[in-house]
């Protein structure tokens, strides 16, 4: 293969694989003379479609995490509440999407096979502000609607305390503007199910010193801690949008990560490469765990600063690169992207020296095949 | 595509270092991996669809007609629609004006059927999504496009001058087009460094942008330079020309060849 | 049987199917993942078309934007080398009178299936590339945009599926391409589901009013056929998705 490019082709076909497999007329040969219809009588499909042939023979079947699309009836049964995904008719529940059903004590709904971002409250997300009005920061979350972010619901320069000013309306684009990101926590849902966030802890903010990916919001399973330190100094905050920032791990990145104490095992190559915090604060013990009394110095200016740190080195950049090469190869193999898989996925990718041969498609499936098989033999292990 | 100032600058200084640590950690001369499917077009004479991994798309049809080749002389005709952008847009009219210049590196005596008569090929290109310039992506497309094309074989005198008739053709026998098409580069300057084949976010963040063509083993005219984006670009030392022509002229073949190895 | 027989005395068309027939039904799910949220290639016969949907999103304009429900916008491309003659025309084809009524014809039909009252302040945004036509050419947009939306996790309350139908003589023909279509009035429709609900009937050439009922009857049929074809079709990708998320 050449290593300038990598092409896969294919003569005669619009797609990789072929449609799929092909109707022979004779099957279409179905009776379409509407006075001789002799269908099997089937249980009727309510009163809205008793008239026409009858759709579905599943009816009996048990609905659980079945399969279902527009259209089809779920169930007759009164006593479900219907959530997203349904519509009611006449006592009936249908589906409006393609998906598999949920049942969640009596709410029953369908969650799409696929479909934007959904915020719910406490989703870690990133975003990227997209316009600034009054009082307000609208935030590219990659949802249906953009997000809300109030100035109320920041950390404005010179502590957590200080009030709120006009002057602060008037410089908003001085904290935040138009193509900034920044990771927040969904702090509401309006009526309309637009979110509205806040930053309102250290651990959200502005972010510098690293690199934006995205993948697909149903790569990424919600849990606890959505910013995992990896190993080569890199820090990854997993938005569960799907908006992935990549960056130089700080000293607030390992005081969170460190046992509370204070005693952290951090090995010489990371403590050396080690910079200032996320938000730009240079704490002179960088061990110590996090105290409410930096609050205030972190609260300075700074972060909000454009400035990345001049510490980030040319490797470091590489290994950036690489993780970012690896989350692409495993959203091209559409597996989960979780910390544990980034993490296996960075030693099998330490077999391959060139960054740049992470993009090319057999070595991103065999990546994928690699960390499945990894986290297979290691779970045999435990 | 609007970058934050933090993740431009962290690009920027990663691109303009020394070496150059890519986004994707691609080498300064490596291409993104591309898909080809051609022939896929019936009522065609050649057809070719492209995929780039960042989504990119771009479709190309090559229709061909005969034609009076003493009356209408232009034998190659390219039109180029953008989706999402307007038929009179900047970057359409640029494109369309770009690669009706580039084509005309290839020999039209080719298309020449009889001492009258001449094939005329109307290359149709529809891109469908693009997030950097486009204009590699559809020189790809023609490329394939051109190379999947047969045209119908003709049966009638190749000296028709004396005679009253149209060329006639076989049934359904076809020749392949044998054509020698140019194909086009973006690179992109970032400060000293010069970059084949720029995403989306490296585009962001050029200082310039520079249009190599090939074709037939050798750098073409049309060069040009292009602004890849409103904010960072200013003049670069003409040097990097150099280097650009440089790097396409030692990559190119390679490139020609994985397109044609259908 | 003469080259320019539309329908032969043995009951065969011009490509060897009978009168109630359709054309050849394929159609793939989710091809264009990183340009659109919902996509489809359809081919039915020798139609090919790529539908995109985008959003719901954020309306770039704030005249897009409608308080109670999601804005719906429509626009279909018909290349140039969509026809076996390639298409003269110098102008700008997207403001063609044809394509413009289209447009209308489809939102008309959608907006009333999507429920867009679930996606307020939002615009979903439909772009059609038509690679190659050969007749029923409203039908199959139906079908893919059906598909694409359905893709894109918009909800609605059925499918949607067209066909076109043709009378010959006395004999309805189901499905037409081109050669029939220009050689017979022709009724295009769009089924509801498995209902025999109408959400879209276009009639643009004279028929005889007491034919009309039984063209209607065939069109529901292959209608209904063509949902069970894009309901089989659906389903196989979405097996081929679930089987994927069993990995993660």
């Amino acid at each position: 293969m050449s290593e300038v490019i990598s092409v896969v082709s294919r003569n005669g076909a619009f797609q990789k694989t072929m449609i799929m497999e092909e109707f022979s007329s004779d099957e279409s040969e179905d009776d379409y003379n509407m006075t001789g219809s002799e269908d099997e009588e089937e249980g009727e499909e309510g009163a809205e479609k008793s008239s026409s042939k009858p759709t579905s023979k599943k009816s009996s079947k048990n609905i659980d995490s079945e399969l279902m699309t527009p259209g089809e009836l779920i169930t007759s049964d009164p006593i479900w509440m219907r959530g997203h995904g349904t519509y009611f008719l006449e006592n009936d529940t249908y589906s409006s999407v393609a998906g598999r059903v949920s049942k969640v004590n009596k709410l029953l709904s369908v969650i799409p096979l696929k479909s934007r971002y959904a915020p719910e409250t406490g989703d870690h997300v990133v975003g990227r502000i997209a316009e600034v009005s009054n009082k307000r920061w609208k935030v590219d979350i990659g949802g249906k609607q953009h997000a809300i972010l109030m100035l109320g619901s920041v950390n404005l320069p010179g502590g957590i305390l200080r009030r709120k000013s006009e002057s602060d309306e008037l410089q908003m684009r001085s904290f935040l503007k138009e193509g900034d990101l920044l990771n927040a926590e969904v702090q509401s849902l309006f009526q309309d199910g637009a979110a509205s966030l806040h930053t309102r802890s250290l651990k959200y903010g502005k972010l510098r010193n690293g690199q934006f990916c995205q993948v697909p919001n149903s790569l990424i399973v919600r849990s606890k801690n959505h910013t995992h330190n990896l190993p080569g100094n890199v820090t990854v905050v997993l938005g569960v949008n799907g908006y992935i920032w990549l960056r130089m791990t700080s000293s607030m990145d390992l005081a969170r990560d460190a046992p509370p104490g204070g005693s952290t095992q951090v090995s010489g190559g990371e403590a050396s490469g080690r910079a200032a915090g996320p938000t730009g604060a240079v704490s002179l013990n960088p061990n110590a765990s996090l105290s409410i009394t930096r609050l205030e110095e972190e609260s300075s200016w700074k972060i909000y600063s454009d400035e990345n740190d001049a510490s980030i080195t040319n490797q470091l950049k590489q290994t950036i690169s690489r993780y970012a090469n690896i989350i692409k190869a495993l959203a091209f193999c559409e597996v989960g992207i979780t910390h544990e898989r980034i993490v296996l996925g960075y030693e099998a990718s330490l077999a391959y020296s060139d960054v740049g041969a992470l993009i090319q498609r057999d070595n991103m499936e065999a990546l994928g095949a690699d960390v499945l098989n990894a986290e297979r033999m290691r779970g045999n292990a435990e | 595509m609007t970058l934050s100032v933090a993740e431009k600058s962290y690009l920027y200084d990663s691109l303009a270092s020394t070496p150059s640590v890519r986004p994707d950690g691609r080498h300064q001369h490596q291409f993104r991996p591309i898909e080809i499917y051609t022939d896929f077009l019936p009522s065609s004479n050649g057809s070719s669809r492209i995929i780039a991994s960042d989504g990119s798309e771009c479709i190309v049809s090559v229709k061909a007609k005969v034609v009076d080749h003493s009356l209408d002389s232009d034998l190659l005709q390219v039109e180029i629609d953008i989706a999402g952008e307007r038929d009179d847009s900047l970057i359409t009219e640029s494109c369309t004006s770009l690669f009706n210049k580039v084509l005309r590196s290839i020999d039209t005596k080719k298309l020449q059927l009889t001492k009258k008569y001449s094939f005329k090929l109307f290359i149709d290109v529809l891109v469908l999504s693009s997030n950097s310039y486009p204009v590699s992506l559809i020189s790809f497309g023609i490329y394939s496009a051109l190379n999947s094309t047969a045209l119908p074989k003709l049966v009638s005198n190749f000296d028709d001058l004396e005679v009253e008739e149209l060329p006639m053709f076989h049934d359904y026998d076809l020749v392949p087009l044998e054509v020698n098409a140019p194909l086009v580069f973006v690179l992109a300057v970032v400060k000293n460094n010069i970059f084949i084949d720029p995403a989306a976010n490296e585009s962001e963040v050029a200082n310039n942008g520079l249009i190599v063509s090939w074709s037939d083993g050798k750098v073409i005219a049309p060069i040009r330079t292009i602004a890849l984006n409103e904010t960072n670009t200013k003049g670069f030392n003409p040097q990097l020309i150099q280097q650009g022509i440089k790097l396409v002229d030692q990559y190119a073949e390679e490139i020609a060849k994985a397109l044609t190895n259908l | 049987m003469s080259q320019f027989e539309v329908y032969s005395p043995e009951g065969l068309r011009m490509d060897g199917r009978r009168w109630n027939e359709l054309r050849r039904f394929e159609t793939s799910i989710n091809t264009h993942s990183h340009a659109a949220d919902g996509s489809s290639y359809l081919e039915q016969g020798n139609n090919k078309i790529i539908t995109l949907v985008k959003g719901p999103t954020e309306p770039a304009l704030r005249s897009q934007l409608d308080q109670t429900k999601a804005t719906l916008s429509i626009s279909v491309n018909v290349t140039k080398f969509s026809k076996f003659e390639r298409s003269k025309s110098t102008g700008n084809t997207k403001n063609e009178r044809r394509i413009l009524e289209m447009q209308t014809a489809l939102v008309r039909t959608f907006e009333k299936n999507l429920m867009l009252n679930l996606y307020p302040r939002t615009i979903i945004d439909i772009e059609i590339h038509v690679l190659q036509q050969d007749g029923g050419i409203l039908g199959s947009l139906i079908n893919g945009i059906t598909l694409a939306c359905i893709d894109a996790g918009i909800a609605m309350y059925d499918y949607i599926s067209g066909v076109s139908i043709g009378l010959y003589d006395t004999t309805p023909l189901l499905d037409v391409n081109s050669l029939e279509e220009a050689a017979m009035s022709c009724v295009t429709l769009g089924v509801v589901g498995k209902s025999e609900k109408l959400s879209l009937l276009q009639v643009e050439d004279k028929i005889p009013l007491d034919r009309l009922e039984n063209v209607l009857a065939i069109g529901i049929a292959g209608a209904h056929r063509i949902r069970d074809l894009m309901d089989t079709a659906l389903r196989a990708h979405a097996e081929k998705r679930v089987l994927n998320a069993s990995k993660r």
